[in-house]
């Protein structure tokens, strides 16, 4: 394989790279040695395609970190030896490292330290769409906001010697729209930076106990305050000034990162581009004042254009207000555009025209509208959490009662819908075991309480609230969905498959020993395979009737992975198939298990496998009552 | 060629390659020396479900998303992909659509129905006159492979003559996006779509 476009060392080469792929290309030419963080979509690119850029730049030294708070911590350490790091999550990961984040922002970054938070409006694949921006406010540390991967790779680069300059973190906010879009990129130069790494002894400064927090607050304003000051000159502010106007008024846009581009589609839309004055911030927070004056100047009316909160536009107003402007200045925001979601891009077209005058009309949906139901996202073909939670199902059936199913963040969290609906509550990382510990409280008698976890997930942030439950006595099944992978993000390794980011060797942690060293006893301790159907049932029913924690491996190779194995290894996997004389059409395999590769051929009333989604997993097999579904010969 | 904007729109299923085409196509647009954007499903949204990637090029473009009815062309991996996202297209537009369908599991267990080809059909020309079919997963099975869907349909577009970049520079970013192994079975079938687009070609001349 030759060599990837985003790690060659050729200064001036135009390059087709994904946003993160940007990202991670700056971050190398920063000369960066330290990169650490968790996966999380849509962040994971930028960590895994340092590891790739690893193979050919022995310097960096990266890692998957347990969790995104170990993972910033893991960089802030670099820094404090005046190295360069990077840490880099999903915007919910901030939550996780926003501990040590609130802290390390009085004492500073020594070596440059930038802490990427990749946002999700419209939660494509998140929780929440919470506006990361709100952080950097939080802890008075500036937000950049990159527009376009050449931008993202470029500000990347400069907010290193940013960072080092004013001595403080900078936070790196984008979303999924510049993370997961290609564009074209101009390579730069390659930064080795020859620094004698040492630690500084500086105890007033490092170790934040009251006494030094209370001066390095004093620090940290001041730091704020000369970053304010030089926010005028920061390189990827703009302030495109015209004198015309648009319909007898002179009007004026601002907007940052990706909404800035669509902005400027859409003035070229309407022909105004050089007839409106526009303001195009890459550093959110703190705001350049001299040239938001400037730009109140130039002005009558004021759009502000921004997705979720309206960060920049209360900016404006409060800037306003001390000019005293409040009157005369319109400043418009979130009175034309939602607080919810992303903005198509017909929304600026319309908002745009119905701010200046302008026509234009979204095009309609016509009257005889056909109607497609909807394709959700769905547990792989043989997948092994597919066969738990049809085992959790069993037994719930068996023992006439309904569980209170409390769950966590990954694949698994797929089993909310038809046919599974294995899930009852599921709000964070960890948070299944932690909910449980609610629940237990509450009614352990009348609904089982079962906590459902991911192995990395476990890792991230199930060990303290599995402590918890034994130091507390809340009575709970806790069932770890072992697939030995991070799936959801990418198939990224962890603790448990014992290899590190670059795929070398590193020390495995076996998830029942920890479970045994959380204090659960052995007789309350299972592990079983996920697709040993019968077997599973039998023993999770075992698990549900026995007293006190109980923890339950269901462990199975993710299905995905299993299957890259096996092509890797030249085996063929099994292949099933339905006997149509013994199937009798009760659609058990279709409608209560639900494997996508099985399907219901409606003229024949049988069932079918397609052996072109068929992993060969089996399991099938054990969930058809008519022995119907076979293992062929080879 | 000098283009100000050419709005590419391509739907499908998770799993089916749109992300890889989409990253050929950028690779071929930068070839011409385009400014080139794209936005992707990438994560959740691929396990299985319903994805939609937009591609842009041209002198004037800035942002990833393509406004509604301002598709140039749609290319459908899936057919009912191509209706769940048809208000990206106006009449102008052209749609290049694999005459296969995926019905998600899901719908027998809604106790939903799923429009069959000719409904689609029915509902898409009355979008826009310029519908295609095309029997894309046989041409794959015939070149060698059917994940090699998303290459035969490359060729389709381009053989259609509705793709602003030349042959050269989309074969050229084909070789350096598919695995090694599998080049040359992606040889072919690019060119059983090409040639499969150039018959097309020569309908949509006669037509207009």
């Amino acid at each position: 394989m030759s060599i990837p476009d985003f790690a060659e060392d050729q200064n001036g080469k135009k390059v087709i790279l994904l946003g993160n792929e940007a990202i991670a290309r700056g971050i190398l030419e920063a000369g960066v040695i330290i990169g650490a963080g968790y996966p999380g979509t849509p962040s994971s690119e930028i960590l895994s395609t340092l590891a790739e850029m690893n193979k050919y730049y022995p310097h960096l030294k990266l890692e998957w970190s347990i969790n995104e708070k170990v993972g910033f911590e893991t960089a802030y350490g670099a820094s404090m030896c005046d190295v360069r790091a990077v840490a880099c999550m999903k915007h919910v990961g901030v939550n996780v490292a926003s501990d040590a984040f609130m802290t390390a922002c009085y004492a500073g970054a020594r070596g440059g330290m930038v802490l990427v938070s990749a946002d999700d409006p419209n939660c494509y694949s998140s929780q929440n769409e919470q506006d990361n921006r709100y952080f950097g406010l939080h802890a008075l540390v500036p937000v950049f906001e990159p527009s376009t991967p050449q931008e993202a790779k470029n500000m990347m680069k400069y907010a290193f010697d940013f960072s080092e300059r004013f001595q403080s973190l900078v936070l790196f906010r984008t979303t999924t729209r510049l993370n997961h879009g290609r564009g074209e990129v101009e390579l730069g130069d390659i930064l080795k930076i020859d620094r004698d790494y040492s630690f500084d002894w500086d105890r007033s400064r490092w170790v934040c106990l009251p006494s030094h927090s209370r001066v390095l607050r004093v620090r940290l304003l001041e730091r704020l305050e000369e970053i304010s000051d030089f926010a005028d000159e920061f390189p990827f502010n703009s302030l495109a000034k015209s004198r015309e106007r648009v319909n007898g008024t002179r009007y004026g846009f601002v907007a940052a990162g990706v909404p800035y581009s669509h902005l400027m589609d859409a003035l070229e839309y309407f022909n105004i581009k050089n007839q409106v004055s526009i303001l195009k911030l890459g550093l959110v927070y703190p705001p350049p004042k001299k040239l938001i004056k400037q730009f109140f100047e130039t002005v009558d009316e004021i759009m502000v254009i921004e997705e979720l909160e309206p960060f920049i536009e209360n900016i404006l107003k409060q800037i306003a207000f001390e000019e005293g402007l409040s009157k005369e200045l319109k400043i418009h925001g979130k009175d034309y555009f939602p607080e919810n979601g992303e903005f198509p891009s017909e929304l600026y077209l319309e908002n745009i025209a119905k701010f200046t005058g302008k026509n234009y009309k979204i095009p309609k949906v016509p009257d005889n509208m056909l109607i497609i139901p909807p394709r959700l996202p769905i547990l792989c073909p043989g997948c092994s959490h597919r066969a738990s939670f049809y085992a959790i199902k069993q037994v719930e059936k068996k023992l006439k009662t309904k569980f209170i199913n409390s769950s966590d963040i990954g694949c698994y969290t797929l089993a909310v819908y038809k046919p599974l609906e294995g899930l009852d509550a599921q709000i964070c990382m960890g948070g299944s075991i932690g909910l449980a510990n609610g629940f237990a409280k509450i009614q352990p008698k009348e609904n089982p309480v079962l906590a459902i976890i991911g192995d990395s997930t476990f890792f991230h942030s199930g060990i303290p609230a599995l402590i918890n439950a034994v130091y507390n006595q809340n009575d709970m099944l806790v069932v770890i969905l072992d697939n030995h992978s991070t799936s959801m993000t990418g198939f990224q390794d962890n603790p448990g498959t014992g290899l590190k980011i670059t795929k070398e060797p590193g020390t495995r942690v076996i998830i029942e020993d920890l479970v045994r060293g959380c204090g659960v006893q052995s007789e309350n301790l299972w592990v079983e395979d996920s697709n040993d159907l019968k077997n599973l049932i039998v023993k999770l029913e075992e698990a549900v009737k026995a007293k006190g924690v109980r923890v339950f491996i269901s462990r199975h190779t993710c299905s995905l992975v299993e299957l890259n194995e096996m092509r890797a290894k030249k085996i063929t996997p099994p292949k099933v198939s339905i006997d149509p004389e013994k199937c009798i059409g009760c659609m058990i395999c279709t409608n209560k298990f639900g494997c996508p590769a099985l399907y219901f051929d409606e003229e024949e009333r049988k069932a079918s496998i397609d052996p072109s989604s068929c992993r060969g997993c089996e399991v099938c097999i054990d969930v058809c009552p008519q022995e119907a579904i076979i293992r062929e010969k080879n | 060629m000098k283009i100000k904007s050419f709005n590419l729109l391509n739907v499908g299923v998770g799993g089916q390659g749109v992300i890889r085409a989409i990253q050929i196509l950028s690779h071929a647009a930068l070839l011409e020396g385009h400014k080139v954007r794209t936005a992707e499903t990438h994560g959740m949204a691929q396990r299985g479900g319903s994805v939609a990637s937009y591609l842009r090029f041209g002198s004037l473009v800035e942002g990833p998303l393509i406004p509604r009815g301002m598709a140039d062309l749609v290319m459908s991996f899936e057919a009912s992909e191509a209706v769940r996202n048809f208000n990206y297209a106006g009449p102008e537009t052209y749609f290049f659509i694999n005459n296969h369908l995926i019905i998600p599991p899901m719908i027998h267990q809604l106790g939903m129905e799923y429009p069959n080809i000719e409904q689609i059909h029915a509902f898409l020309s009355d979008v826009s006159p310029n519908i295609f079919f095309i029997d894309a997963n046989n041409i794959a099975i015939e070149a060698g492979n059917l994940r090699t869907m998303n290459v035969v349909m490359l060729g389709v577009i381009s053989g259609s003559g509705k793709l602003p970049i030349k042959v050269e520079n989309l074969q050229e970013a084909i070789k350096l996006f598919v695995p090694k192994k599998a080049i040359e079975v992606n040889k072919v079938a690019f060119k059983f779509g090409l040639e499969k687009g150039r018959s097309l070609r020569r309908e949509i001349y006669e037509y207009t």
